[in-house]
């Protein structure tokens, strides 16, 4: 899928987040099979081939994971050490499985995931699904701030305080996105919808799609550390702000029905 | 893709680890992995693909006899079914070259029951196992008389 880092690198996240480093490697390898399966199953859901989303999920997922455990190098030792954060490393870890085997699973059978309240049992399931997605994306939230704490991390202050920062910003802006997606009827905003798409992510092109500023929020933490090595502080700050302020603009958009291209 | 030309590449895959085992004594890592575990993969991931895309749309079930029958009345669950026999009887024909090699038993007397393996996965499995236990007695006595 993704070329692996240096030998040296993988080192480090084994020994820093053996479970998020072995989870990002096992939800990686078992997409293989689900790939297997979008090229011979004639099936479709809304308008797109039925493993697109399950395919997305393991995609998204397994790089979400595997930069938490990069970034778990910054955490004080005492921390990933102690018995508190390897059961909450476990309980996210679980969460994470839960949502795959939620998705993959209805694709299996030809139902909707996200959005089922038709069916009582799958209506309860995806109130579940999404008290695990906020305990999922809680570890960014919680890594965020105790490396912000972290007096330790051998980081520049511009590093340091951006890492922090986009770790913080992926929670905060993720729930906040994906939160108010959940609780309106699907994703789009807007008719007619008749399938011109943005490829790979799917995004609308006709209609206000959220998930355009859900994928944007959750990124956070991939581009507000880029900011660090500007070794400015205000403008790693600014860059905070900028990535908030297109964040949110880009919800705005989705909620006015608006699509971005 | 049609189930039948998916069963036409996971045939002659099989007979390529079959082929790998009956020459095992030249090469028996080689042996080893492509019996063992490159091909047994490669068909997992074949049954798991059949299975996801195919298992919500078949008739039937696990529960009686007629569920499991109807279920093989799918083309691509039957595929699934076959290519799951394909895959398990190789790594119980592998594991009986391994084993065997372990014991210091023959591969020649190894390669009856491979063929029978190979035909009917259980008859051969019994017979190899019948074998091994013959020749582990044997080993035991000499053993002890020695």
């Amino acid at each position: 899928m993704t070329a692996l880092p240096h030998p040296s690198i993988q080192k480090r996240m084994w020994h820093d987040a053996p479970v998020f480093t072995g989870l990002a490697l096992f939800i990686a390898l078992t997409a293989i099979p689900l790939l297997a399966a979008a090229m011979i199953d004639p099936r479709s859901f809304l308008g797109a081939p039925i493993w697109q989303k399950p395919l997305q999920f393991h995609l998204a997922l397994s790089v979400y994971i595997v930069t938490l455990a990069f970034f778990a190098r910054f955490l004080p030792h005492s921390m990933i050490t102690s018995r508190r954060w390897r059961i909450y490393a476990g309980v996210v870890a679980f969460c994470i499985i839960a949502e795959l085997v939620w998705v993959g699973g209805a694709a299996t059978y030809g139902i909707a995931s996200h959005f089922n309240t038709d069916d009582p049992v799958m209506g309860t399931i995806y109130g579940f699904m999404g008290a695990f997605a906020v305990i999922l994306t809680s570890a960014s939230l919680v890594m965020g701030i105790a490396i912000w704490r972290n007096p330790a991390t051998g980081l520049s202050p511009a590093m340091h305080l951006a890492i922090a920062l986009g770790l913080i910003l992926t929670f905060v802006l993720t729930v906040i996105a994906a939160g108010t997606m959940s609780s309106m009827p699907g994703h789009h905003v807007g008719i007619p919808v008749t399938g011109a798409r943005v490829p790979i992510v799917g995004w609308s092109r006709e209609v206000g799609d959220l998930r355009v500023a859900h994928f944007l929020a959750t990124h956070a933490l991939h581009v507000v550390p880029l900011a660090g090595f500007t070794g400015s502080r205000p403008l790693v700050w600014a860059a905070a702000a900028g990535f908030t302020a297109l964040t949110t603009g880009v919800f705005v958009l989705g909620l006015m029905g608006q699509p971005l291209i | 893709m049609p189930p039948d030309a998916l069963f036409q590449i996971a045939n002659p895959l099989a007979m390529l680890g079959w082929v790998a085992l009956i020459f095992a004594p030249f090469a028996p890592r080689i042996a080893d992995w492509t019996a063992f575990v490159v091909i047994p993969i490669l068909m997992s991931v074949a049954y798991s693909a059949l299975i996801l895309a195919y298992w919500s749309g078949a008739t039937g079930g696990y529960s009686s006899l007629p569920d499991v029958m109807a279920l093989f009345t799918d083309p691509h669950i039957a595929l699934a079914g076959w290519v799951h026999y394909l895959a398990f009887d190789l790594m119980i024909g592998a594991w009986a070259t391994r084993k065997a090699r372990e014991a210091g038993i023959p591969h020649l007397l190894v390669l009856p029951h491979l063929v029978l393996i190979f035909l009917f996965g259980p008859a051969g499995f019994l017979t190899y196992y019948a074998m091994h236990l013959a020749f582990h007695l044997s080993a035991k006595a000499k053993g002890a008389t020695a």
